[in-house]
Formats: C-alpha cells, sequence, structure tokens
C-alpha cells in the first residue's frame, strides 16, 4: 500500500473546493427560490398555498440522494444531458428551497399578528407590509435555524458523489481505499468540515447581535 | 446494499419508463473515433482495480486496462469516475461510453447493459488467520465473518453461509482495519487484496480457506452497441493472448490470470 503523504492532505484540501461551490449553489439557488416559498406559504389565496405545501412535502419527503440521482440520470434518461455541475446545483437548489422556504415560513408566521394590523392601518400595501414590517422582524428570527440548516447542507454536499463528484468526503474515501489508513485520513476530513462549518456559526453569531440592536 | 439496490431499482425503473423516449442512437465506436477520446467509467476506491497513486493519479489494473485500450483505439482516453452503484446508470444514461471496473458478469446486469468477453476473473475466499480450523462453510456457523456491503461475497454468504454472523462494512479500507485491529477474524473478500491486509498487521497473517465462486469481470457497454462490442471483443481476446492483460494482472494482483479459461469462456 502507498504511504500517506502531503499530496494526499492536499488532495482533500483540493476536494473541499468543491464541497465550498456545491454549498454555494444551495445556499444561493435555496434562497432565490425559498424566499417566495414561504411567501407562498402564506399567500392569501388558498391555491398558492396549496401548490407551494405540495412542493415542500414532495421534496421534503425524498432523500437528498434520490433527487440528486434523479436530476442527473433522471433527466439523462429523458435526453437532458446536464453537466454534473448543473445538475449537483439543480438538485441541492430543488433541496434547500424545500427546507428554507418552510423555515422562513414559520419565522414570517412568528412576527405578531399586531403588526400586520397596525401596518394595514398606516395604509401600507401587502408588498410594503412584507418589505419594511414582516420581514426585516422575521429576519432576526430566522437567522438560527437558517445556519442550523446551511450548515447541515455543507455536510449534505457529500450526497453529489453519487453523481461522480469528487468532493471532500469521497476524496477521503479514495484516499483511504490508497492508503488504509482511515483514522488519519477521516480525521482530516471532520477537520475541514468543522473549518468549513465554524465560521457560519460565528458569522451567525455576529449577524444576530447585530440585528438586535434595536432590543 | 440497501441504497445501492434501491437505486438501481429508480435508475430501472425510470429507463423502464422513459425508454421509448430516447432517441436512436449513432455508431458509438465512430462517435468515439470521431471525438478522438473515450469515456471510461472507473471506481478510483477499489484497491488494486481502481484507486489513487502517492501523487493521486489514478491507477490500478482496471486503469491501465482502460489505458491499454485507449492506446490501442487510437484515441485519448477520459476517466469518468463513479462509484458501484452507480457504473451502470453511467452507461445508460450516456455519461460514460464503456465501463471497466471490476465489473462481473451477472444475469441481471446483462438484462439492461451488454458485456464484452470477460477480461479478467475475480476470485473471492474466505480468509482467515493462519493455522484456524475453517474449510467449508459450515465450519463459519456462528463465527463472525466481514464483508464488505453489497458485494458477490455479501451475497454469497448470505446464502450459503447461514449460520455464520456477517459484519458488513462500507468499504475494503475498513474491513481491513477491522481485521487488523482484531474486531473480526475471518474476512471474505477478493483473493487479490489478501497480501495488503495482511501487511497492516503482521502478527495477524491471512490465509485463504474456502475459495468462493469466481466471476469473470468483463467490460460493459450499452446495449445494441455491435459495432463497439466486437471491437472490443477482438481487442480483449488479442490481449489475452499476446498476455497484455495477464501482465497488468499480475503487477497489480500478484497473480496470474486463467488465460486459456478465460479464452474459452470469451468464445
Amino acid at each position: 500500500m502507498i504511504k500517506l503523504s502531503a499530496t494526499h492532505l492536499l488532495y482533500l484540501v483540493e476536494a473541499a473546493r468543491w464541497t465550498i461551490l456545491l454549498s454555494l449553489l444551495a445556499f444561493v439557488g435555496g434562497s432565490i427560490l425559498g424566499l417566495p416559498l414561504a411567501v407562498m406559504r402564506v399567500a392569501k389565496s388558498r391555491l398558492v398555498r396549496v401548490l407551494a405545501t405540495a412542493y415542500i412535502q414532495l421534496i421534503q419527503g425524498t432523500p437528498l440522494l434520490i433527487v440528486l440521482f434523479l436530476s442527473y440520470f433522471g433527466l439523462g434518461i429523458l435526453g437532458y444531458k446536464l453537466i454534473p455541475l448543473v445538475a449537483a446545483g439543480l438538485a441541492l437548489t430543488l433541496y434547500s428551497a424545500a427546507f428554507l422556504g418552510e423555515i422562513w415560513r414559520g419565522c414570517i408566521e412568528a412576527v405578531p399578528k399586531t403588526q400586520w394590523e397596525a401596518s394595514d392601518i398606516l395604509g401600507l400595501n401587502r408588498f410594503q407590509q412584507y418589505a419594511y414590517v414582516v420581514l426585516p422582524q422575521a429576519l432576526r428570527i430566522a437567522i438560527p435555524p437558517t445556519v442550523g440548516f446551511m450548515v447541515q447542507i455543507v455536510k449534505n454536499t457529500s450526497l453529489a458523489s453519487v453523481i461522480g463528484f469528487v468532493e471532500l468526503s469521497r476524496a477521503g474515501q479514495i484516499v483511504n481505499n490508497s492508503t488504509f489508513e482511515p483514522f488519519v485520513i477521516f480525521a482530516c476530513v471532520g477537520a475541514i468540515y468543522f473549518v468549513l462549518c465554524y465560521p457560519l456559526s460565528l458569522a451567525a453569531r455576529t449577524l444576530e447581535k447585530r440585528v438586535h440592536v434595536g432590543r | 446494499m440497501k441504497r445501492a439496490s434501491f437505486l438501481r431499482l429508480v435508475a430501472g425503473a425510470s429507463a423502464g419508463l422513459l425508454a421509448p423516449g430516447v432517441a436512436a442512437h449513432a455508431d458509438t465506436l465512430d462517435d468515439i473515433k470521431k471525438a478522438g477520446k473515450i469515456r471510461v467509467a472507473i471506481d478510483l476506491a477499489i484497491p488494486p482495480f481502481g484507486m489513487s497513486d502517492d501523487k493521486m493519479q489514478p491507477t490500478g489494473s482496471d486503469v491501465d486496462v482502460a489505458r491499454l485500450l485507449a492506446k490501442d483505439l487510437g484515441v485519448e482516453l477520459e476517466i469518468v469516475t463513479t462509484t458501484g452503484p452507480t457504473r451502470i446508470p453511467m452507461l445508460q444514461t450516456s455519461k460514460a461510453d464503456l465501463v471497466i471496473s471490476t465489473l462481473s458478469i451477472t444475469p441481471e446486469r446483462a438484462k439492461v447493459i451488454d458485456f464484452s468477453v470477460p477480461y479478467a476473473d475475480h476470485p473471492s475466499v474466505v480468509a482467515g488467520l493462519k493455522g484456524a480450523p475453517i474449510s467449508k462453510m459450515s465450519d463459519l456457523d456462528g463465527k463472525k465473518v466481514a464483508v464488505v456491503r453489497g458485494t458477490t461475497q455479501d451475497t454469497d454468504l448470505t446464502q450459503q453461509a447461514k449460520g455464520a454472523q456477517l459484519v458488513r462494512y462500507e468499504d475494503d479500507a475498513t474491513m481491513a482495519l477491522a481485521f487488523a485491529s482484531g474486531q473480526v477474524d475471518i474476512i471474505a473478500t477478493a483473493r487479490s487484496l489478501l497480501p495488503a491486509i495482511s501487511k497492516k498487521n503482521p502478527s495477524r497473517t491471512l490465509e485463504p480457506k474456502i475459495t468462493m465462486q469466481t466471476f469473470y469481470l468483463a467490460i460493459g457497454l450499452r446495449k445494441d452497441e455491435p459495432k463497439l462490442l466486437a471491437w472490443v471483443n477482438d481487442w480483449v481476446r488479442a490481449n489475452l493472448r499476446n498476455g497484455k492483460l495477464a501482465a497488468i494482472y499480475k503487477q497489480y494482483h500478484g497473480i496470474d490470470i486463467p488465460t486459456e479459461q478465460l479464452l474459452k469462456a470469451g468464445s
């Protein structure tokens, strides 16, 4: 067997770049799609609410692994040849949008009803109510669960190995299977995940303090 | 492997439902030559078939087979990294032209893809500590036997050694560690891996006890590719005869492949 060397560790760090890129895709795509979903979940129209609920239930009830698999191989069979990065970005976006949508719906509903009523009386329209009254308050409530979910996403990107990505976890597996040194390698993999996730939690704490400034 | 077989099921089901939608494919052999490169799916986490060297470049017997094939076809080799359960979907969805990745010929797989003639065999054994009294499956009763989840060894032992307590591991490296650290004394694996596993702990040397079913390994292709299949078959036979495939196997596995037997099986 091959001896473990600095090259192997470098390989892990390089693979971590995929983990970062995939996480970013999930955050950005998930947020863009998740916010409208959250608003749809509390919409006045029943049809809109039902549509958003159906989407969220469908995705939340499906393992991310299967969503990834279907977006790469399933669409492939249908004739849409997505490159792995697009397929993974699509699957992660669909997945995180469903969760972020539901998290944020909870946050919007947590804003006291009196705030809606008060802004109604002030003559604000629905958009203004969201933009100036409800969402800024929901944001404060949303930070902890959102960051918690983001940290999970960072780790969930390991599932993208199913469509051929050599991200951090898969890289660890590959190195382990050439060196047979699981303790060292998976300790390193774990450490790199921690280095990626911990700053997120730190940033969240800072952000929370900043938006709590009015209290 | 529960997850793996479920994935296969999903792939199979979607393939079955959607098959009519797939456009009639032009000839892959022509496409490969036109593109000047062949895409071969290989799992790089199954030593010594597919693995990485100390510079993290792909190496292993399957990698060398793919390199030789690409060279003889006169095209560039593009390795599509895959995992065990996705080897066949990679082919079905045209993400790869060939699969050369310890792919055993099994009737289930032959329903969805085509196989070339065999290029190597894959003998698996039940191995134990030197001197342990094990010679037949019934000797395993009540004992812990380590296997890698979802492999043919796992399937076989589940059926043949009903009295044994199977301990399933995620991959070869984890299983090797379990043996070296004394968690298990008996393992079922590919014969070619025994030296590497024994080396982990010199006080615990493995020796083969029971030879299990031997599978033939073949190159996987999409169905209905007569020209490519014919070319690959001729290539395999020629390189079995000239000893090049045997040399690759010897280099990584330290054992000889039964060339004559393989040629006969593939004729």
